[in-house]
């Protein structure tokens, strides 16, 4: 049970003298680098990738617009998304391919997670062996991350702790993750905001003077260095699967270790314009908008360029109460036609765009170099599934939003020729923030029209 | 649209998706990649099976449609019972149970039935005899969160639960201690550092100081009509009323805390001072008198109480998590005299209201006297409402003020084994602190020149000027990020270079021993007993491990094995739908889960007989239970073990925590029940429905048709029938008990009837006859609960090479009276758990 509730409610803008704490403890981060400056000379904002997940599929009837191109008619789920339909995509017949169920049977939930951003058909597996492939998000975080304080952010609204058996013989791995740093490690989602907002500007205590600061980064490193000699050694002692668990250790030291070099090289000092959430608030509108607006802040303090957000876990059971629907959100995606049951799901759709409505609004009400943040932004809102009723996984439900480098060309409706891999749209955004991946999964090529007026 | 997955549209038919056979079919397949067993030609196979299985079986299991997953095809000889024997298994039981064919397929007569079934079992004991049971090899586990926690807490006498804020564990065969499935992400390590920081820090430095600051905790709402009535015997102690404030609060460090109490609501006017009491771990430590009577404008308006604050004093509370209530106490006292309720109020009551409406001129007096009536019912229902209208809204915690400052006695008992404990550590100390501690971080004897970098790091901080704790800090901080102490390593025995299983050492055992009981490292005794290389000699394991399990630490098996076994972690996220559940709130729920808590480590720490899962005929309830179980007698907030006989209840499924996370927000759902017993009492989980399949019309539940009339609709296509025939009833059984585990004998206008009749034949009425069926099958639950625990304690998934042990273990609880510690004292016994295999190459 989560009870810690309160502060977080109030956003009073903080400009502590003192700078904030910091992720590492010993990390000093940078000021908001690209707020709102024209002056000539100052670098062009970087592009940020935001990938954000919805479960269980959408109702597709009331989603996808009736005609393509410039002046489509906003769906009734879309509706919300008005004030921005110059900004974005609505991509129509996209597939995940690798999420049917072929010779693996059910487990088209779990499936589905696993493969939205990798494309790649995860291992029938309930433990041992997990394997899938490696996201688009991770494929461009290995790319860029080096260049911010934090590679990239693994956002969550459901605490698996409390969520019993995966899908169908498939590892809770899969439903719990839709980014995957490597075939073999999917990337947890956070969800306490609290640890969020800790994990972009820590948790240090900055009552303590420099000289001890500076002390204990000392020990730190040296505590690192340690421990990797050490693993080093252990490791040639072992057999091969327990070298790969102590490899992905080792990897994880190296990781941290690279963060601190990099944060050698900064001396901003960061002030987050918010104030660090106290932990879940109760109520769901409000928990997801505190999610978005931790992705917007880490995005205007350039802690990170890449983030991936589930609105829900794959399969996700939450009920909604403050929409009046008390009933779980899996079961009532089975609607079977049942007309009370598709207008429930047609509202939690409906009720999570306009949650997204909130984000976006946050982005373009954010100064950004010579513009906003949703200038420089790519997000991909979408689902691993169409009908949820079915469990069918072509022609999904698909958002683009924001301009990216500048190219892309919104304010569209674009049906792609049915049965393109959802893969193929990740080719072009990633081309768009600068990488260059020969492939991603399953792709057969980058989409196009997104850049033309066509 | 045009890529619709090809399942769909094959015949029209929706197909059964494969799921269980999937996973069976996976374990035969590594079964088959071992050495084939030899096959012998089983006589009558082919004039006795085939035919049976072309008659009834193929037209479904065939390779055009697989049913469930399963293609027979491959099944139509006789040395395929050899090489898939664990799908042969299945396929005897669901043949023999009546589940297969499925209801309204052409049924065989029950000899054929018998002699086909019999001569497949026979040749399957055959060949799982040959089946020789290998020790696995557990991969290298990192430390979950329980265990984290745990071994930091009993490593440095500090309980600060760091690994609360970790990323969560994932998990696989239904635990998250599995060591294949336990990654390690950068954000993971972040965290590892930042613990090892703050852990090493408290225990050496005390706790740091924490700034205070104010949480507020706001109770979930609650529905339900207010008490139309004020009742002349009720809880003086407020705990079990619907205006009470109930839940687990985690106190960082051990400090003074101020609660506060925001009101809503009203309180009948010229009313005496509230009084509110403030309860921790089920004792009232503080009560308070509040009175809001200044906040009143006028002296005959109720006491309005929207927004007033009532304030404890400070309290000193010790850090950890702790059950805090605040109620109102003797809620009906203090109320005017007119209001008729005991221990009146000695303030001056205000003039009553006068009727507003003047009665009519021309009035006769028997209208006058009923619109007198009217009026006083009128003032007794307003005075019934007000009396029942005080609320307490949010409790607000704030603190920690005058935190308890230097580090523990307990901390330092641990740490400075040099026996220097006020700071004259002599030089000598350093090595010999630091070598006892990470011997114990580490669990095992260490190597040459291991310390020694260790030692460097604290020569470092040395020249930095810093004083001697300091230095330990540091050091102590690396042991703490250590893979040798984050993550459970077994190191190959010298001459493993093969495939051979060998005896793990006396370490690594007692660490298996500790982190299956405990969840947490070793303790002293089971250390010197590995030092003391004894851990092996029969006594002294089994003396070892019953006095683990009536330890307290033993609790963490409750926790974390029953905690995921019976779904109990579910409770916590479960929202029952206030509307129709009134009933509910957070009293019950803590309540509910505090039962099977107890209940389990009833069975752990008494070396209970494990079939009172089933229909243990006592349970452990408060009062807040006991009202809702309608069981007399019992009053106040603390657990009693009370007897059921008598009662329609007995065992963990009529205990309302399982009752609750097997049934929907809205509805009990007989399915999920049914669903529930497969997967945790039978361990045969059935796969998940198709997509698309024919709804239940929910409206129609309760008014115009019954739950089980639609579900019976519903089964009778072969399709569903498969799989319902015999979840639905076992779900059925339970139908009494409605979404929150309430007893009830009506759903909506229409009587429940809570009988079923199984694909075996057996009807059962209501709870307990189904519990005397599933006694009746108690090994297939002794089965079910050994591979749990088994896979639990392992840290791995269950091989076909398992089956032997599975079943030896099973037969010798039987013969043990079915008692715990003999499932536990079995299963640390066995090979896997004693032994590591070989690896053959490194």
């Amino acid at each position: 049970m989560n009870l810690i509730t309160g502060k977080h409610l109030s956003r009073r803008t903080l400009l502590r003298g003192v700078g904030a704490s910091l992720a590492l403890p010993f990390l000093d981060a940078m000021t908001p680098a690209f707020a709102g400056s024209t002056a000539p000379g100052r670098v062009k904002p970087p592009v940020r990738l935001s990938f954000v997940y919805v479960p269980n599929g959408i109702m597709m009837d009331a989603w996808t617009p009736k005609t393509t191109g410039k002046d489509f008619e906003l769906t009734r789920i879309l509706k919300p998304l008005e004030p921005f339909r110059n900004d974005m995509f609505v991509l129509s017949g996209l597939n995940d391919h690798q999420a049917t169920p072929m010779e693996d049977g059910a487990g088209d939930h779990a499936r589905a997670g696993a493969s939205y951003l990798t494309g790649v058909r995860p291992k029938h597996t309930a433990g041992a062996d997990v394997r899938g492939g490696i996201s688009a998000d991770q494929i461009a975080a290995q790319a860029l991350g080096s260049r911010t304080r934090v590679a990239s952010l693994e956002l969550g609204c459901d605490d698996s702790r409390t969520v019993g058996n995966c899908d169908s013989g498939y590892s809770c791995a899969y439903a719990n993750s839709i980014s995957w740093r490597t075939p073999t490690m999917p990337m947890p989602a956070e969800v306490n905001p609290r640890i969020v907002f800790e994990r972009l500007f820590g948790t240090a205590d900055l009552t303590l003077d420099p000289a001890t600061r500076s002390r204990r980064a000392l020990y730190r490193r040296s505590i690192l260095d340690l421990v990797h000699n050490d693993t080093k050694k252990l490791v040639r002692t072992l057999g091969a699967s327990d070298r790969r668990k102590i490899d992905e250790y080792l990897t994880a030291i190296q990781e941290i270790e690279r963060r601190i070099t990099r944060a050698e090289k900064e001396d901003h000092e960061l002030l987050p314009q918010m104030e660090k959430p106290a932990g879940i608030p109760t109520g769901f509108d409000e928990y997801l908008k505190l999610m978005y607006d931790l992705q917007v802040l880490a995005f205007q303090t350039d802690t990170t360029r890449i983030t991936t957000l589930m609105v829900g876990r794959e399969g996700s059971n939450r009920v909604y109460p403050e929409i009046g629907i008390p009933d779980p959100h899996h079961p009532l995606t089975h609607h079977r036609n049942n007309p009370e049951w598709i207008e429930k799901v047609t509202k939690i759709n409906t009720f999570h765009a306009e949650l997204f409505a909130y984000y976006l609004a946050k982005l373009k009400a954010t100064p950004d170099g010579d513009g906003n943040l949703l200038d420089h932004t790519m997000i991909v809102y979408g689902s691993g599934l169409s009908d949820g009723n079915q469990h069918l996984h072509a022609d999904l439900p698909v958002l683009l939003v924001g301009c990216g480098d500048g190219s892309l060309k919104p304010g569209r409706h674009i049906a792609y020729t049915p049965g393109t891999p959802m893969t193929n749209l990740y080719l072009t955004v990633l081309d768009r923030a600068g990488v260059r991946p020969e492939s991603i999964g399953d792709s057969t090529g980058k989409v196009q029209h997104l850049t033309d007026m066509g | 649209m045009t890529d619709k997955p090809s399942r769909r549209t094959l015949a029209g038919i929706p197909l059964i998706s494969a799921t269980i056979p999937v996973v069976c079919l996976a374990l035969a397949s590594q079964i088959a990649a071992r050495p084939a067993q030899k096959a012998v030609p089983v006589p009558k196979f082919n004039t006795l099976v085939r035919p049976f299985f072309a008659e009834h079986c193929l037209s479904c299991h065939s390779s055009q449609f697989s049913s469930g997953g399963l293609n027979l095809e491959p099944f139509q000889k006789s040395d395929s019972i050899a090489k898939n024997s664990h799908t042969w298994e299945s396929i005897v039981q669901k043949v023999r149970g009546g589940e297969m064919p499925p209801p309204g397929s052409p049924r065989p007569p029950a000899a054929q039935v018998k002699s086909v079934t019999d001569l497949i079992q026979g040749e399957i004991d055959r060949v799982q005899k040959q089946i020789k049971p290998e020790a696995g090899r557990v991969t290298a586990r990192r430390l979950n969160r329980a265990e984290y926690n745990n071994s930091v807490r009993d490593l440095l006498g500090v309980d600060l639960r760091p690994a609360d804020d970790f990323p969560q564990d994932d998990s696989g065969y239904g635990f998250d201690n599995i060591g294949d499935v336990l990654s390690l992400s950068p954000v993971l390590m972040e965290k590892y550092l930042g613990a090892a920081e703050k852990v090493a820090r408290t225990a050496i430095f005390g706790p740091e100081p924490l700034k205070s600051s104010l949480t507020q905790i706001r109770m979930p709402r609650r529905a339900g009509p207010p008490n139309p009535t004020i009742p002349m015997e009720y809880d003086h102690s407020g705990l079990t009323l619907p205006n009470a404030i109930h839940t687990s609060y985690r106190f960082p460090v051990d400090a003074e805390y101020a609660p506060r109490v925001v009101l809503t609501g009203q309180r009948a006017p010229a009313s005496e001072p509230m009084k509110l009491g403030l309860w921790v771990d089920g004792k009232m430590v503080q009560q308070i008198s509040y009175d809001p009577q200044g906040a009143v404008s006028f002296p005959g308006e109720p006491q309005e109480l929207a927004g007033l604050t009532a304030t404890f004093p400070n309290i000193r509370i010790p850090a950890g998590e702790h059950w805090i209530a605040v109620t109102m106490l003797d809620m009906y006292e203090g109320l005017p005299p007119s209001y008729g309720a005991s221990n009146p109020s000695k303030r001056p009551e205000p003039p009553p209201r006068v009727a507003t409406a003047a009665p009519p001129t021309n009035a006769t007096p028997e209208q006058l006297a009923q619109q007198q009536e009217t009026l006083q019912k009128r003032a007794r229902q307003r005075k019934a409402s007000l009396a029942n209208a005080t609320k307490l809204f949010v409790l607000e915690m704030s603190g920690p003020y005058k935190q308890t400052k230097g580090p523990s006695l307990a901390s330092k008992k641990l740490l400075y084994t040099c026996g220097h404990r006020n700071g004259q550590h002599q030089p000598t100390c350093t090595q010999k602190i630091l070598s006892d501690f990470a011997r114990r971080a580490f669990r095992r004897p260490l190597r040459t020149g291991e310390l020694a970098p260790y030692v460097r790091l604290f020569k470092l901080a040395q020249s930095q000027q810093e004083p001697f704790e300091e230095g330990l800090c540091v050091a102590i901080q690396a042991m703490l990020v250590s893979p040798n102490f984050l993550f459970r390593v077994e190191h190959d025995a010298p001459a493993s270079a093969s495939a051979r299983s060998y005896p793990i050492n006396q370490h690594e055992l007692a660490t298996r021993l500790s982190y299956f009981l405990w969840s947490s490292m070793p303790d002293a005794e089971l250390m010197r007993c590995a030092d003391a290389r004894t851990l092996r000699n029969p006594k002294v394991l089994e003396a070892q491990v019953r006095r683990m399990l009536r330890d307290p630490k033993a609790d963490a098996l409750v926790e974390n094995f029953a905690g995921q076994w019976l779904e109990l972690r579910k409770l916590e996220s479960i929202k029952p739908d206030l509307d129709r559940f009134p009933g509910f709130d957070e009293y019950l729920r803590l309540s509910m889960r505090r039962e099977t808590e107890l209940f389990t480590a009833h069975i752990v720490q008494n070396d209970g007989n494990i079939l009172d899962f089933i229909d243990g005929n006592y349970s452990f309830v408060n009062e807040r239970l006991a009202r809702f179980y309608q069981i007399p007698g019992v009053v106040g907030p603390e657990f009693r073990r009370v007897d059921l006989k008598g009662t329609p209840r007995g065992g963990v499924l009529t205990q309302a925590s399982v009752l609750t996370v097997s049934s929907y927000a809205t509805r009990t759902s007989p399915v999920l029940r049914g669903k529930w017993i497969l997967e945790n009492f039978l361990n045969a989980a059935p796969p998940p429905p198709p997509p698309d399949v024919p709804a239940i019309d929910e409206t129609k539940v309760g008014t115009s048709a019954t739950l089980r009339q639609q579900m019976e609709e519903h089964r009778k296509k072969p399709l569903c029938a498969s799989c319902h025939s015999k979840m639905d009833p076992l779900g059925f059984g339970l139908e009494n008990f409605d979404a929150i585990g309430g007893w009830r004998t009506q759903d909506g206008k229409f009587p429940i009837e809570a009988s079923g009749t199984l694909p075996s034949g057996e009807s059962f009425t209501g709870p307990k006859e189904l519990e005397t069926i599933l006694k009746k099958d108690r090994n297939a639950f002794t089965e079910c609960l050994t591979e749990k625990l088994l896979t639990y304690g392992l840290g791995r998934g269950l091989e076909p090479y398992d089956r032997p042990t599975v079943k030896h273990i099973t037969r010798n609880v039987a013969k043990s009276d079915y008692r715990f510690s003999r499932l536990v004292l079995e299963i640390v016994d066995s090979l896997p758990f004693q032994q590591r295999k070989g690896t053959p190459t490194l």
